[in-house]
């Protein structure tokens, strides 16, 4: 670091906070933007503040958009009796990639951590409920993770809709399409053999 | 420069920390090192060498490397003994396990072996296994742990006239001394909460009782809160920080109401 001058040295350490960057990743990433042309440079820093100016959470799911509602919200086309109930934006992005699934979405933004406190208060729960109140939901789709935090999330979720004459389901659980058997863990293969369907 | 030694214990999966891109830093209670912090490279990308094992309050087999004690472990492998399906599949059980391992993990100092608590962790989590997160399965839980981590309180006889517990008498709990006092040496302010005998007596029964005979225990109400108040405002004040799962607990019984 030493051997640069302020600047760089400035671009490298706020490159380094970038998560997965290193100080040898961020200097090589400061080497590249400088040789690159001042265009490229002006249009990635532009895109970096357009994001956070522009983006925000959608007024119904809470996934991020840069308008009031976001697109699958404004799809009239799609489902609207069906939320999916997703921990983070990245697993609504995955599952939209499936291509298989036309209902709605809502982010909790996280999941129930009691080890690092993180309770119902800090998941943004009070607005699944509050659509639920509006009496045109028919099924929630838990697709936490099928880990400890989103097991629990899911079973909070469900005792808090026990009353309501909604259906609830949860995503399945087993082993990977493409998978071998014989490299599976114990707890994914007793949940695929619990879960097993009839042919 | 000294050789790495490798080891091989059971542990409980206490705490993760994410480090870097693809790193776990695991912190375990394990039966033959105490509390045992190791570094799991790639964990959070490779699905088959970690697959499943870092699990909040998991039985797991590990295999570790390290150049002294006082060093973080290298975790060469990690294998489940015991996942904990049906704690897992209750709210009110994975709510009471993750206090359990938050209250070891705050207790036990780092590289102390205690095997006790390890039994501890491998009864109780297993009785919640076949049981219910009961009030009684909580208190006796703390009651042992702090008498193994060497903070027991003195419930057997008032701490200022040593004079043994009394039917029918009321005590008052002072967390700064660690004990009950009777009435007449506490001279109570009208806001300090009276304990029955009766829950003293409960409390230092479960402190030692059958572990099989803990399921059949049902505290009433009035027994299930006093004994809920004094011994988590005595391990607030020996910890001297909040303990998170408790306050998350609480957080969903009001939120489920």
């Amino acid at each position: 670091m030493k051997a640069y001058a302020q600047p760089i040295k400035r671009l490298i350490a706020e490159l380094a906070k970038l998560p997965g960057i290193g100080e040898k990743t961020a200097a090589r990433l400061s080497n590249y933007i400088l040789r690159a042309t001042e265009d490229d440079v002006r249009k990635l820093a532009e895109s970096i503040i357009e994001v956070k100016r522009r983006i925000k959470l959608c007024r119904i799911c809470l996934n991020p958009t840069e308008d009031d509602t976001c697109y699958i919200c404004q799809d009239k086309t799609r489902d609207q009796e069906i939320i999916c109930v997703v921990e983070e934006p990245d697993a609504l992005a995955a599952i939209e990639e499936s291509g298989v699934y036309h209902g709605t979405y809502h982010v909790l933004h996280g999941a129930l951590a009691p080890l690092d406190g993180i309770g119902p208060e800090n998941l943004r729960l009070n607005e699944l409920l509050l659509r639920i109140g509006s009496g045109l939901i028919k099924e929630i789709i838990l697709a936490t993770n099928p880990n400890v935090h989103g097991e629990a999330t899911a079973l909070l979720i469900t005792r808090m809709l026990q009353e309501k004459n909604i259906k609830i389901t949860r995503i399945a659980m087993g082993v990977p399409m493409g998978g071998d058997l014989k490299y599976i863990d114990k707890m994914t293969i007793s949940k695929s053999l619990e879960f097993r369907r009839g042919m | 420069m000294s050789a790495r030694e490798s080891h091989k214990t059971a542990g409980f999966v206490l705490r993760l920390l994410h480090y870097g891109e693809s790193d776990l830093i695991v912190t375990f209670y394990s039966s033959d090192f105490g509390k045992l912090k190791g570094i799991a490279k790639g964990a959070k990308r490779s699905k088959k060498r970690f697959a499943n094992v870092f699990e909040p309050f998991s039985l797991t087999n590990i295999i570790f490397t390290r150049k002294s004690r006082d060093m973080l472990a290298f975790i060469e492998s990690c294998e489940i003994i015991e996942h904990y399906d049906i704690v897992r599949r209750d709210l009110e059980k994975t709510l009471t396990a993750s206090y359990f391992i938050e209250l070891a993990d705050h207790f036990c100092p780092e590289g102390k072996k205690n095997e006790k608590i390890f039994d501890l962790l491998q009864t109780f989590l297993a009785l919640l296994g076949t049981g219910k997160a009961s009030d009684a399965l909580v208190r006796f839980f703390e009651m042992r742990l702090l008498k193994f981590a060497g903070f027991e309180p003195a419930l057997d006889h008032c701490i200022s006239c040593k004079a043994p517990i009394a039917n029918g008498s009321s005590y008052y709990f002072h967390a700064r001394e660690g004990g009950i006092k009777c009435a007449s040496c506490a001279k109570p302010e009208r806001y300090d909460q009276p304990i029955s005998a009766g829950t003293v007596r409960t409390l230092l029964m479960g402190k030692d009782m059958d572990i099989d005979k803990i399921k059949l225990i049902a505290l009433t109400d009035s027994l299930a809160l006093e004994s809920r108040n004094l011994l988590v405002g005595f391990i607030s004040h020996v910890l001297n920080r909040e303990v998170k799962s408790l306050k998350v607990m609480e957080q969903v019984r009001k939120f489920c109401t």
